[in-house]
């Protein structure tokens, strides 16, 4: 029974990575590629470190809650550092209909748009 | 059907991994390469945590912590120096 309970996460993980990197290879942008890498994959591996309380030992388990933590701190720090890097280098916005309200990374900014 | 699901997830990490190295190869921009460097670290840990779960061992976990902790302070690096020519 545990062990299925540990495949179903398992797998449920995989699928939720596997979302996060097609976000990253469609998404047009930096800005918008962000949210692929800091939301989905983190989510997905938080998932699988998730998954070892079932099926693991004590020494396993806290490893892997130790690495979760971690994980879950510095993973918005990075993102934000890339976000901002981003912002400072004036790197396009590419997506259809962006709003960028400091008027300066998106070049023809249609004012019917934002209504 | 354990082991099954266990190669199944094993190699389909390994497909995310190589995913993973082609956007890097392929992107245009610097802070892409970055973010996608920073999204494959992502995937080898979890690849070393699927083992480690699995087999019982837990060495490999020490392993995983340490390269998430060399890969948030080598993005930090590598954005930092990117964008502002400066680390400090």
């Amino acid at each position: 029974m545990r062990a299925i309970i540990y495949d179903v996460v398992l797998i449920f993980s995989l699928f939720m990575m596997t979302l996060g990197i097609i976000g990253i290879w469609r998404m047009p942008d930096v800005y918008t590629k962000l949210h692929g890498a800091s939301k989905s994959v983190f989510l997905g591996v938080a998932l699988m470190a998730l998954s070892a309380t079932v099926i693991a030992e004590d020494s396993i388990i806290f490893r892997v809650i130790l690495l979760i933590l971690l994980v879950a701190v510095t993973t918005p720090i990075s993102s934000h550092a890339i976000g901002r890097a981003a912002y400072l280098m004036q790197e396009r916005m590419e997506t259809p209909g962006a709003v960028d309200e400091s008027q300066t990374l998106v070049k023809d900014q249609d004012p019917t748009w934002r209504l | 059907m354990h082991e099954i699901v266990f190669y199944i997830a094993m190699i389909w990490l390994v497909v995310l991994f190589c995913v993973c190295v082609i956007m890097i190869v392929r992107s245009k921009s610097g802070l892409v390469r970055v973010l996608c460097l920073d999204t494959l670290t992502l995937v080898l840990v979890a690849l070393l945590m699927v083992y480690s779960i699995t087999t019982g061992t837990a060495y490999y976990l020490d392993a995983a912590v340490v390269l998430a902790l060399i890969s948030f302070i080598s993005v930090i690096a590598a954005v930092r120096y990117h964008a502002e020519g400066r680390l400090f």
